[in-house]
């Protein structure tokens, strides 16, 4: 297991009359090369929970494992473990303060000890990664970029730590329909090319169905639902009780399952949608025979 | 975490007798105490006034350690205090002698005398601005410095600026503490190296947060502009404040109080 937190509480303003207790006894688990989406309506513990696992917040009780070790028991360097583990923020164009974008991206590698020759090797490599042209973009100001470049730029800043295991909290927020599918390709390419582990964390039911192999469903700080996407959506109650929604293509296939067609309910794209339902429809007859 | 430097100064809501008295009540009331403590020459007048307080500490129920808290950041001027008097201070019976020092009697009563007025004037406020909003406390302040406004101040603008600076600093700690976080996650390390190290470090931090914070005002100016804001003059407000029989009882007991103090010979 890569990342695993264990009986996880966290408290917000503890002994104050503004105490939160934002997560409550959570245990999840986290494997090498897997892409997990988390999802929950604000102020579920989603947030705080992924804060926990490269150590910005420490728990109030439970532990966190990184590699079966507790982060917390002194061993750890964190500031290893947090380029191991990168985290991106939402908005994260926000945290940008260079110059150029050149120097802002190498702000990460340079604190990792990285000058020189290679460290412009990293940055040029994280900047394609992102899509953006090195040449073009590496002596701009980042805070002259587009709304989507200034984006690309930060994920750069983050990529350049080459971490194992990036977590996204809710990356495509405020962004337009074309510019949040780029940025979600560009993260299903660096998983499966880059063998990137990643935790997203989102609002957003049809992004996640499509792209996470297992999903965390969270309320009230508690872990409510984990399972594949098919599983997760397949208690279409549970989901709505806690705020959330089923992506609209999975409820058209449960609903016609429910008007007694025989149909799969665990496809999660457009194209293969379409395809089952021509086939029910076209050879209807002889599948329910 | 980051919420306990904000403790003078602080608000925590509640609905004792304190927190429901009309805030200019509050405000005058302070300037009445404070006076006080100022012109108090006894120790008797001191303790008369400190068992006044103590009892509108009793009615505010708040807890104990919110004072000790907020006494926090005044403990070195008192200890400070303390000593320079406990030392410097001359006249009456020598208690203690080591090579030129002396701790004189009067020294050791000018130095409890200070530290008792220091302590009564912090508890006194966090008094009122543990027990008032904000917001609150700005509309009582533009009460109060409405009669300067004959000779220029502008209160309404006063209060309005306190009202928008108090209405930010969570925003801007939540945002600074989230600006941290996001630059720890690229490596950044804000705790360790010399004063200039850590200076530098902080470059990152501070110019996402002006950024942010000149984006913030700009887009609060637009949105009060596009509501058509103009301060001063004929304008309403959302929430009057209203004076209840309650508030001139508190008024006037204070007042009372606070005259049979000095009357009682101080």
């Amino acid at each position: 297991m890569l990342i695993e937190a264990r009986n996880l509480a966290h408290v917000y303003m503890p002994g104050t009359p503004f105490e939160v207790e934002a997560l409550k006894g959570v245990t999840v688990g986290i494997e090498r090369g897997e892409f997990i989406g988390i999802i929950g309506e604000t102020g579920s513990g989603k947030s705080t929970l992924v804060q926990h696992f490269n150590g910005l917040l420490k728990p109030a009780s439970g532990e966190i494992l990184v590699d079966g070790k507790n982060i917390w028991s002194g061993e750890t360097d964190l500031r290893r473990l947090r380029s191991r583990i990168a985290l991106l923020f939402q908005y994260p164009e926000h945290q940008l303060f260079e110059e150029t974008v050149f120097k802002d991206v190498a702000f990460g590698p340079r604190n990792l000890g990285l000058e020189g020759e290679e460290l412009e090797r990293r940055v040029r490599r994280s900047l394609e990664m992102v899509e953006l042209d090195y040449d073009a973009f590496k002596d701009r100001s980042p805070f002259n970029l587009s709304g989507g470049e200034k984006r690309r730029a930060a994920m750069a800043g983050i990529m350049a730590m080459q971490p194992e295991v990036i977590i996204l909290d809710e990356p495509t927020a405020g962004m337009d329909p074309a510019g949040r599918r780029s940025f979600l390709e560009l993260i299903e390419k660096m998983h499966q090319e880059e063998k990137l582990t990643v935790v997203l964390v989102t609002h957003n039911m049809e992004e996640v169905a499509r792209l996470a192999q297992k999903l965390f469903v969270f309320s009230g700080g508690q872990l409510v639902l984990q399972g594949t996407p098919a599983e997760v959506f397949s208690s279409a109650e549970t989901i709505k009780k806690v705020g959330l929604d089923i992506p609209p293509l999975t409820e058209l296939l449960q609903r016609l399952q429910k008007k007694g067609r025989v149909i799969r309910t665990d496809l999660f794209t457009v194209e293969e949608v379409g395809r089952e339902i021509l086939r029910v429809s076209a050879g209807g007859a002889s599948i329910e025979q | 975490m980051s919420n306990k430097s904000l403790t003078l100064g602080h608000y925590l809501p509640g609905s004792s007798l304190l927190h429901r008295l009309d805030p200019r009540v509050k405000l005058l009331s302070l300037l009445i105490l404070i006076t006080a403590l100022f012109l108090v020459k006894t120790f008797f007048g001191f303790f008369l006034l400190a068992l006044f307080i103590m009892v509108i500490f009793a009615v505010s129920r708040l807890p104990w350690r919110y004072f000790l808290r907020g006494l926090r950041p005044v403990l070195y001027i008192i200890i400070f205090t303390l000593a320079l008097h406990f030392l410097f201070t001359k006249g009456g019976v020598v208690y203690w002698r080591l090579g030129p020092l002396t701790v004189e009697e009067a020294g050791v009563f000018m130095g409890t005398f200070m530290t008792l007025r220091l302590v009564l004037l912090v508890v006194t406020t966090l008094l009122v601005t543990l027990t008032t909003s904000p917001i609150a406390f700005a509309d009582g302040i533009e009460f109060m410095l409405r009669p300067f406004r004959r000779i220029g101040i502008p209160a309404h603008e006063i209060a309005m600026m306190m009202t928008i600076a108090l209405r930010f600093i969570p925003t801007l700690m939540e945002e600074s503490d989230k600006i941290r976080k996001a630059q720890m996650a690229r490596g950044a390390d804000f705790e360790t190296g010399n004063i200039f190290k850590r200076a530098r470090s902080m470059v990152p931090l501070l110019v996402p947060l002006f950024v942010s914070a000149f984006r913030r005002a700009d887009d609060l100016a637009v949105a009060m502009e596009a509501r058509c804001y103009r301060g001063g003059e004929n304008r309403t407000r959302m929430r009057e404040l209203h004076t209840g029989p309650l508030d001139y009882y508190g008024l006037a007991t204070v007042t009372a109080i606070v005259l049979a103090v000095f009357f009682s010979g101080v």
